[in-house]
């Protein structure tokens, strides 16, 4: 950055187990008030249904993956739980960023991928993944991190599946990486 | 408009429609924005009236930027007029007591005063440009070798900036149908908004850069890290804006909590009237684009930028600029909702 | 008891956005702070690098765990009303694949993605496009996947209940295994890693020291051990009526549909309404409305009906139903309705209608909409002058119609239990 002298480099991040407890917590929090736990894949339905709904209203109404975010038509489909959560996912990432000085625009890969490769695997890795959760349900945050502390059976079942899937790939995928 | 505001002067006829989309807040929003830039330019104008040495990075593109964020505004204001063809009159007549009046001649007389102090530093901060235009050149140069011609078009800029703020609050306040409208706190509130969201533009201005740095090989992203970071040479700028943006982000915060306040102990109609932000179908969107994430995560963020304590980044400006935007919509929307309670006989 | 505050009645809809939008700072700074805004970060984890996901999430979720027994013990929180996301074990585990893959492809899932999008990350940007453009094409495949995204339902199922395991065994069982995680992640992680991870501040310190994370897993260890002899955190549920609320909701008649509604949304395919026949067995398997289940009201138990399906009851009068909307209502606030005038009025009003005898235009229409939901139902309309004199003629004896073209299974889960999980 025309070599003007980095003042604030960024910090490390925390201890993991640390990471997770209180992670955990703001999981118990969310228990104890709302009765539910944490999500994230939910949201980008809404989002996305309010979307299809704008372009194609009458494809929308007759598709009863879409329509059902609509529910009753009573209610404004973004005025929705997990929409106003993952907001503030996107703020509290934002503030812990700022925080540690760890927000720069670049592109977290390995040494040995190109940066185009990098953002097509993010990409397909995008769209897989939100596949998968709208089967399941839910993503790491509403299947396994909730339904984990809960002990959901379908959850379980779930976690052991990512990291198995996962780890089938990985080995193909090792040069994006490492 | 022109028959709404005819008939919310009477409180006594109460169109329980919502006549207002998004035009009237997005206008509002923008003509906030130019106030607050025209305030802040003319004060740096003036300040910088005998120095010509001083990085002049925004003082052209923020003159430009409001002209075009302006006509954007009054597109969309035009969008929203009934008899489109009959704008010519209003510059028929001019009504003392009109609020309308008022803003529509403000607005004839901003354009000039934008492109004359854009002309200012046309000089110093487009040289290129002006070894191409050397007429434009020389009328700017005699401008600015003239510091009472600065001065004046400074004055202009910031009576101008204070009028536009203001008439944008008192617009709605003087649709007196309306509970929520009818407070005299909505101009300053606006101002104050428009100067905290010309300040955020200012801020994100300075971190505007082209892409120079290749290092990362993709024009995006190069570009894109641009525009995050504050741009070489103007770092203490930046700092000075994040002090300003959060004097005026106080100020709007405490400007907001006295409306609120002041509209629930009023009467009944007022009372219902700010529950429709605190607590109502707007509360959500209220506290958290408007009170939490316009206000006070970017006055915390940009204070610990001020103090040196952060990296500075356009993260909070971003944020001002959205909640000033949101600001906008909830208060007109529910403002369109809330009402006086029906009188027996009408 | 008093929590969960939301399900409690203690605020409403408006101010649980601003909880969520608080509760998601909290998610995304903790998030963040972990390290999961960076893919390579996360990536690690799949070759033994570094195992901040298994270390971070696995410490989350028995925090969670253990907290959460402790407070349903303690009489403070309600498990009963903590939502479970419904099992369906053939989609989960699918579902799980296909999200593992596009993990370790990706680099990110969608909570994390947010974060890393939101930190300037371009990698994350695009991942968060790639999500919207799945979930398009999620969206059109959808209606020719449906049956196999809905098969192997098995409703709100704990894995205590279904291996019948003891709750506190179960909790403090996940707690050692954790744990015996974490220390076999930080030996891989010293043995493939490159040894910048997990040398310092983990259980395996070489240090004697009881540190910081030491301690906070013997805590966790110890709060695992009094679940153990704990008992069952679902015991002790009270349940609260307010007599009040009962009877004017009663009152103001907004506890029934009318046959005429049901029936139609029923051939919308609407899936509005989860429909429970109260009525025995035998009666059930003669003839029930489409798509409705049967529970005997013998068998009707508060957890028999989650709390987030609208319910509508029936039996051959509105007597059975009233009682088990009673029943329903006494165990917490929830969505449910007695379908007015049982299933005679069904009958008399949706199977077999009558047409007027002197029909103006606006009746006659009204009438062939009725009779063609009659026919699409299995009915048979009937013609004028039977229904002239009170009582009527009785209707045709009921008999299974066989089933309606297209009628939507009954096992799949509610579209809102789908909204309130992930």
């Amino acid at each position: 950055m025309n070599s003007a002298p980095e003042t604030h480099p960024p910090k490390p991040y925390w201890n993991p187990y640390v990471a997770g407890f209180l992670l955990g917590l703001v999981l118990l929090a969310s228990f104890v008030v709302m009765g539910r736990g944490l999500g994230a894949s939910g949201a980008f339905g809404s989002v996305t249904a309010v979307a299809m709904h704008a372009v194609a209203p009458a494809h929308v109404q007759n598709n009863p993956f879409y329509s059902e975010y609509f529910g009753d038509g009573s209610s404004n489909p973004l005025k929705d739980w997990l929409v106003f959560e993952v907001l503030g996912v996107c703020v509290g990432g934002l503030i812990s960023g700022a925080l540690a000085n760890r927000i720069s625009v670049k592109i977290e890969k390995g040494p040995h991928v190109s940066n185009g490769w990098r953002l097509v695997g993010a990409f397909v890795g995008g769209a897989m993944m939100m596949i998968g959760a709208k089967l399941a349900l839910g993503c790491t945050s509403g299947q396994a991190l909730t339904g984990g502390a809960v002990l959901n059976l379908g959850s379980w079942a779930f976690m052991i599946c990512v990291f198995a899937g996962a780890y089938a790939l990985a080995y193909f995928f090792r040069r994006q990486w490492l | 408009m022109t028959e709404l505001f005819t008939l919310k002067h009477n409180p006594l006829v109460d169109p329980a429609m919502h006549i207002w989309a998004w035009q009237i807040p997005v206008y509002l929003f923008l003509g906030g924005l130019v106030a607050g830039l025209m305030i802040l330019s003319g004060y740096h104008i003036i300040r910088d009236r005998y120095d010509t040495d001083r990085p002049h990075g925004h003082y052209v593109t923020a003159p430009m930027l409001s002209v075009a964020l302006l006509s954007l505004g009054m597109l969309a204001l035009f969008f929203d007029l009934e008899h489109k063809i009959e704008v010519w009159r209003l510059y028929m007549t001019f009504e003392v007591t009109s609020p309308m009046s008022w803003g529509s001649w403000i607005l004839l007389l901003v354009y000039p005063v934008l492109i004359a102090s854009a002309l200012l530093n046309f000089q110093e901060a487009q040289p290129r440009l002006a070894a191409r235009y050397p007429t434009v050149a020389g009328v700017a140069e005699a401008m600015r070798s003239r510091p009472g011609v600065a001065s004046l078009i400074g004055f202009a800029n910031i009576a101008l900036g204070a009028g536009l703020g203001i008439y944008t609050g008192i617009l709605l306040s003087s649709l007196a149908a309306r509970p929520l409208w009818s407070s005299a706190l909505l101009g300053p509130l606006f101002l104050f908004s428009g100067l905290s969201t010309g300040a955020a533009t200012l801020h994100m201005l300075t971190h505007i850069e082209k892409g120079e740095d290749n290092s990362y090989g993709d024009f995006l992203v190069a570009s894109m890290v641009g525009w995050i970071r504050p741009k070489h040479g103007e770092h203490e700028g930046a700092v000075k804006l994040a002090h300003a943006d959060n004097g005026f982000l106080t100020i709007e915060l405490s400007i907001l909590m006295l409306f609120l306040i002041n509209l629930s102990g009023s009467s009944a109609a007022g009372h219902d009237a700010a529950a429709l932000l605190l607590t109502g179908p707007y509360a959500a969107v209220f506290w958290v684009f408007v009170v939490g994430s316009g206000l006070v995560i970017p006055l915390i963020l940009q204070g610990l930028q001020a103090a040196n304590r952060i990296r500075p980044t356009m993260i909070p400006a971003l944020l001002v600029l959205v909640g000033g935007l949101v600001l906008r919509f909830v208060l007109v929307y529910a403002g369109q909702a809330s009402h006086w309670p029906r009188i027996a006989g009408f | 008891m008093i929590a969960p505050f939301f399900k409690f009645g203690m605020f409403g809809t408006e101010a649980s956005l601003v909880v969520a939008f608080v509760i998601g700072i909290g998610f995304g700074f903790m998030l963040e702070r972990a390290g999961f805004g960076n893919a390579r970060k996360l990536a690690a984890q799949f070759y033994f690098q570094d195992l901040r996901v298994l270390k971070v999430m696995f410490m989350a979720i028995i925090t969670a765990m253990v907290g959460l027994y402790a407070l349903s013990r303690v009489g403070f929180l309600d498990l009963s009303k903590v939502y479970l996301v419904p099992t369906l074990l053939v989609p989960d585990i699918v579902g799980g694949l296909l999200l593992g893959m596009g993990f370790v492809i990706g680099g990110y899932c969608p909570g994390t993605s947010c974060v890393s999008a939101s930190t300037g990350r371009v990698d994350g940007m695009v991942y968060v496009a790639g999500m919207f453009a799945g979930l398009v094409g999620f969206g059109e495949v959808y209606p020719k996947i449906k049956s196999f995204a809905t098969m192997t339902p098995m409703g709100h199922l704990t894995i205590a209940k279904y291996f019948d395991i003891p709750y506190g065994l179960l909790v403090f069982a996940v707690v050692v295994m954790a744990l015996g995680a974490f220390v076999a992640a930080e030996w891989a992680e010293r043995k493939f890693g490159d040894g910048s991870a997990g040398m310092t501040g983990g259980l395996l310190e070489s240090t004697r020291r009881l540190t910081p994370v030491r301690i906070l897993a013997l805590g966790l260890l110890v709060l695992g051990l009094f679940a153990l002899v704990g008992g069952d955190p679902y015991r002790g549920n009270t349940v609260s009526i307010d007599p009040r609320a009962l009877a004017l909701s009663a009152g103001r008649g907004v506890v029934k549909v009318s046959p005429g509604d049901l029936a139609d949304s029923i051939v919308k395919g609407t899936e509005e309404f989860r429909i429970i026949d109260l009525r025995p067995a035998a009666a059930y398997a003669t003839y029930h409305i489409p798509t409705a289940e049967n529970i005997p009201l013998a068998a009707l138990a508060p957890d028999s009906v989650s709390s987030d399906d609208k319910v509508v009851l029936y039996s051959d009068s509105d007597m059975q139903a009233a009682q088990a909307w009673f029943i329903l209502r006494a165990s917490g606030d929830r969505a449910a309705y007695i379908l007015a005038g049982g299933l005679d009025a069904w009958k008399d009003q949706v199977l077999y209608p009558v047409r007027p005898a002197k029909p103006t235009g606006l009746e006659a229409a009204a009438f062939e909409k009725r009779a063609a939901v009659s026919r699409y139902l299995g009915g048979t309309p009937r013609a004028a002058g039977a229904s002239s004199a009170q009582p009527v003629e009785p209707a045709p004896a009921l008999i299974t119609p066989v089933a309606p073209p297209s009628a939507p299974d009954m096992a799949r889960p509610k579209k809102r239990a789908a909204r309130e999980g992930c």
